[in-house]
């Protein structure tokens, strides 16, 4: 018992691994029970978690300090032993639990479940696939665990080979194409981050004297080393250092979230990919991007990003307009689910980029709220296809009459992705925009900002409607007449989803801010104070 | 050993134990030939014999490594300062990768369809011959022995690209390797003497303690400059750094798989520990000499060595033939790990350098073998190294394709796989250099990005591609030694990383004593002898 409380983490993130092996040593018609086992013991062990957290639904100052401690970087179930070690460097296995991480584990233990459960459709080599799919949940767990840089990069780049297989073995027509372009893209922005950490290893070293440190939380709450990053004089091949090391995170974050100009891989991984794969890549790839924005590239470089807040909140503002513009224009149903998926997730960056409270806490919520909502749009645009066989929306009509269940359900997940009030889309979107409104007294851009954010929520409003009207309304059509509605299982993973979106909508203080804004709010005060930003933004309370 | 009644120095017993592993392969050679005399062209009696050799070989090599970490480096043909051969902690390292990299060459040949071949004794001669120079190459610190070892190590490689008698394509190869090959080896010798014109001596460890003396005249820079390009042309061939690397196409389209590995991978490591031998001797000069002199050198080896590593991504780029497409990956490689040769001069660097070094050739060998091995017995088994002859591997032999898989990513440096780790601590090295090597740092990880296309290019071919061709049938030891390979590098990147950076930090540090060691000595016993030879006129 002692050995697995202490090491609830761990537990955590190798459960999936020991699946994999017993997948890869049994026969294959016990693959899927196995995986199912796995992924559903993993779950349990997510939300087991909520015995640290759940004092916190009190919402008393008392019960927070107890949760969420008393200054950023307190985190919980800390696992630390050393791994590499010699006279210069430390390389740590260092695990541990804040505010930030607990709801993005328990999310990627749903999504994880229920994209397992949805993969019955999945019928060639079961064994493979779920083999892959396991690996492939570890190295998620492991992202949004890790507090050592080193093992943090291990992870991160662990999650990439299964999905390379996953979207190019199982996927659709031009897997090939979308599998390769993920791998690449990826890749790419993960060597940039590679040369950051080795960058702010030897940087911390000459701040600290001696050692370095890959500490993801010592980089972020150590003085010396916030104060020697920030220095302008501190360079690197003729270029200020803080800037230069923000720009190669934030490129690598910036293609897995995606925003705007690194976005042209997802909508191709997304077409292409199992409808399961899809749903992890909606669900949980996405909100690494946002996760590494929160944890490594903001608290270690405060300077920059007080900097660049205005670039930064324009290219989330471009991503939510131009992403529901391509949304807008598409016929295929899952590039429309795709591209809706880069315009909501501009709401995350609009959100970390004004630096106060309510943007923080917006940007988290939408992380989650759209955790929940896109795999529920991909699985209901998967299971029209299973039926259909084409996803183009000009050719559905009627659907409603014909499934009447799948399509309530279906109108459930939409509406949410549309941000209409009571689901959960709608909470994170106003928040982040009232918080960029309420950033008017630090940035002058603030309000121009958030009036062409607000015009998103109408653009979102406009495809998803118009998507609605085509696809479920009007007289039903003969070629789908002999559909059958929803099954059994669909309804077994729609439903969770649903009362999901709609449990985080009505109630999102009691089922989402409580277990993450302690840790918000001390990261953003922690945020602001090394920012060296005083007055409105220090001050301005969350909602 | 002074053997006064000759009036000649010996190698004692002792010393030739060290030289031990060289000599069971030299014997080796002799019995192939014998051997043929009595029974005739037996392929299974030759394998016999270079398996003993080679494990004899290793046997000795064991022992020579434990008496060098009891008793520190050996020098043979004293007296020190005119050394012929050194063994040292490295030279047995090396040797004793050489030695399995020769087992698994050795192993695919005879799996290959080439068992039934008759020129199995005229292979194994010319292999175990260019293995012997090879070997020498990375012991010794004399000019004249570099020359010797590197032709010893060149001209059955010659041979071995012409191999395929029956083949245009391979004579053409083999001539063409032939001229470029003797061109810039005759260039090394002019850098050699011009060397030894301005020292007077062909020890490098005296050289370099002369460089201040000698260079401090005016004028002579220039020529020094000169002498050590010449010479750099030679050893830039063996590794194909650019511009030197022209040779490479042709003979890697020419020769067969086995010959393209051991060719690409074996060699050019050989070549590549020679050059970082050497500039780890120039480094331990005094102090202000190498700032002054070798600290230029120091920069152009890392500018090819970036050239190097960009032109190899950018060759294998475009390649459909996966033995030439390894082929040029080890070229990009070999980039990788010249970078280092830009550090070695900075004492406080060395020892990163060396342990990346050591870790990554251990790494760089598993990879290759396993890679190239794969292609071995693909080729073997269906008569092509085409890349559409890998179409969907991944169902007709799942283990085999299992594992070059593993063998490919960890060649992109992909963790938690070996190669990721043999990777990150040349950055790390490099990086702890600061100022211009962090361009490096960035330049290798954005071709590390790069190469993914090439060898996920394979992957595809493996995994993605759909086959109806029956399944491949491969003997089970193949596809053992292609498992074992990416299990070793599964765990080098996991649970053995800590234990491997340790004993490679442990290894670096006793060359570094040793290497110091050695040079205290010189100044030492320098002076001495003069003294003692003034007295005795």
């Amino acid at each position: 018992m002692e050995l697995f409380s202490q090491h609830i983490l761990s537990w955590i993130i190798f459960t999936p691994i020991v699946g994999a092996a017993l997948c890869l040593i049994l026969p294959t018609r016990w693959s899927r029970t196995l995986a199912m086992a796995a992924s559903l013991i993993t779950l349990l062990l997510c939300i087991s978690l909520y015995a640290t957290y759940g004092p916190a639904a009190a919402d008393t100052p008392e019960a927070r300090q107890e949760v969420f401690g008393v200054q950023y970087g307190d985190m919980k179930h800390v696992e630390r032993a050393s791994w590499i070690t010699g006279e210069k460097f430390a390389i740590e296995y260092y695990l541990g639990v804040d505010g930030l991480s607990f709801p993005l584990v328990v999310l990627t233990g749903v999504i994880t479940f229920l994209s397992c459960w949805a993969s019955f459709t999945v019928k060639k080599a079961i064994k493979g696939y779920y083999i892959l799919f396991l690996l492939l949940e570890t190295g998620m767990l492991g992202v949004f665990l890790s507090l050592d840089f080193f093992l943090f990069y291990v992870f991160w780049e662990v999650m990439l080979l299964p999905m390379y297989f996953l979207i190019g073995v199982w996927g659709g027509p031009r897997k090939e194409y979308a599998a390769i372009k993920f791998f690449i893209y990826t890749l790419a922005g993960s060597v940039l981050m590679l040369v950051a950490i080795v960058a702010c290893y030897f940087f911390s070293a000459s701040a600290l004297g001696g050692r370095g440190t890959f500490d993801i939380v010592q980089l972020s709450t150590n003085q010396s080393i916030l104060q020697k990053f920030s220095d302008p004089h501190t360079l690197l091949l003729g270029f200020r250092f803080a800037p230069f090391m923000f720009l190669l995170f934030a490129i690598g974050f910036a293609i897995k979230v995606p925003t705007f100009p690194f976005h042209t891989w997802l909508p191709d991984a997304h077409v292409e990919a199992p409808t399961p794969i899809s749903m992890i890549l909606a669900g949980i790839l996405l909100k690494m991007g946002a996760y590494g924005f929160f944890r490594i590239a903001y608290p270690i470089f405060p300077t920059v990003a007080r900097e660049f807040a205005w670039f930064i909140a324009a290219i989330g503002v471009i991503s939510i307009i131009y992403g529901a513009l391509c949304a807008m224009a598409q016929t295929d149903f899952k590039k429309l689910v795709a591209y809706s998926s880069i315009s909501h997730m501009g709401y995350v960056i609009l959100g970390l980029a004004i630096l106060n409270k309510t943007g923080f806490q917006g940007a988290m919520f939408q992380v989650l709220a759209h955790g929940i909502s896109s795999p529920m749009c991909f699985f209901l645009v998967g299971v029209i296809y299973e039926r259909a066989h084409h996803r183009e929306i000009n050719r559905f009509g009627g659907l409603w009459l014909t499934m009447p269940r799948y399509s309530s359900l279906a109108t459930v997940g939409f509406f949410a992705s549309l941000g209409l009030p009571a689901l959960c889309g709608f909470i994170g979107e106003v928040y982040v925009l009232l918080g960029t409104f309420r950033a008017k007294d630090t940035f002058d851009w603030a309000v121009p900002m958030a009036v062409i954010a607000a015009l998103g929520a109408i653009l979102t409003a406009g495809y998803i409607l118009w998507m609605i009207q085509r696809v479920y309304l009007g007289p039903a059509k003969d070629e789908y007449k002999g559909f059958p509605d929803a099954n059994r299982n669909e309804i077994g993973i729609l439903v969770p989803l649903a009362a999901l979106c709609l449990l985080m909508g009505i109630l999102p203080t009691h089922t989402v801010f409580n277990f993450m804004n302690g840790t918000l709010d001390l990261l953003q005060e922690k945020i602001v104070a090394s920012a060296g930003i005083v007055g409105h933004l220090a001050s301005s309370i969350g909602m | 050993m002074w053997c006064a009644s000759i009036g000649y120095w010996l190698p004692s017993g002792n010393d030739l134990m060290r030289v031990g592993p060289d000599l069971a392969l030299i014997a080796a050679i002799v019995l192939i030939l014998l051997t043929t005399m009595v029974t005739g062209r037996r392929a299974l009696a030759t394998a016999v014999i270079v398996m003993l050799g080679l494990t004899a070989g290793f046997l000795l090599n064991w022992n020579a490594g434990v008496w060098v970490s009891h008793h520190g480096p050996d020098t043979i043909l004293e007296p020190v300062p005119a050394s012929m051969i050194i063994v040292d902690g490295f030279t047995v390292y090396f040797r004793f990768l050489l030695l399995i990299f020769l087992a698994g060459v050795t192993s695919f040949w005879l799996l290959g369809a080439n068992r039934q071949e008759k020129d199995s004794p005229e292979f194994f001669t010319l292999l175990l011959g260019s293995a012997v120079g090879m070997s020498l190459m990375v012991s010794t610190l004399n000019l004249l022995m570099i020359v010797v070892a590197m032709e010893l190590a060149s001209l059955p490689s010659y041979a071995l690209a012409a191999f395929d008698r029956n083949s245009r394509k391979g004579a053409e190869a083999a001539v063409k390797y032939v001229i470029f090959g003797s061109i810039t080896a005759a260039t090394m010798v002019y850098g050699v003497s011009l060397l030894y014109g301005l020292f007077g001596t062909l020890n490098l460890a005296e050289i370099a303690q002369q460089m201040p003396f000698v260079l401090a005249e005016h004028g002579r820079t220039p020529l020094f400059y000169l002498a050590i390009l010449a010479f750099a042309v030679g050893v830039g061939f063996k590794i194909s750094a650019v511009p030197f690397h022209f040779w490479c196409p042709d003979v890697f389209e020419g020769a067969r798989v086995e010959v393209t590995m051991w060719l690409s991978v074996a060699s050019k490591a050989a070549g590549l520990c020679l050059l970082l031998r050497v500039m780890q001797t120039l480094a331990a000069g005094p102090t202000g000499a190498v700032g002054e002199y070798v600290g230029p050198i120091a920069g152009a080896i890392g500018l090819f060595a970036a050239l190097t590593c960009f032109v190899g991504n950018l060759s294998a780029y475009r390649q459909t033939s996966v033995k030439r497409l390894l082929a040029y990956s080890s070229i990009a490689h070999a980039g990788y790990m010249l970078m280092l040769g830009a550090i070695l001069l900075r004492p406080e660097l060395s020892e990163g350098a060396w342990t990346a070094i050591i870790a990554y050739l251990l790494i760089y060998m598993f990879m290759n073998l396993g890679a190239f091995g794969v292609t071995a017995l693909v080729e073997h088994y269906s008569g092509s190294d085409h890349i559409e002859q890998f179409n969907g591997l991944g169902r007709r032999a799942p283990w085999l394709a299992v594992a070059m898989a593993v063998c490919l990513f960890s060649l992109v440096g992909l963790p938690p796989l070996g190669g990721f780790l043999a990777k990150w601590w040349l950055l790390w090295a490099l990086a702890d250099g600061g100022g211009w090597l962090w361009a490096l740092v960035i330049w290798a990880c954005l071709n590390t990005a790069f190469s993914l296309f090439y060898y996920a290019r394979i992957i595809k071919h493996m995994f993605l591609t759909e086959d109806t061709r029956e399944k491949m049938r491969v003997p089970m030891s193949g596809v053992a030694i292609v498992q074992l390979c990416a299990v070793v590098l599964i765990l080098t990147g996991t649970i053995l990383a800590a234990p491997i950076r340790t004993a490679a930090t442990r290894y670096a540090q006793g060359l570094l004593q040793s290497r110091t060691a050695e040079t205290l000595t010189l100044t030492d016993h320098a002076p001495d002898e003069t003294h003692e030879s003034m007295l005795h006129h």
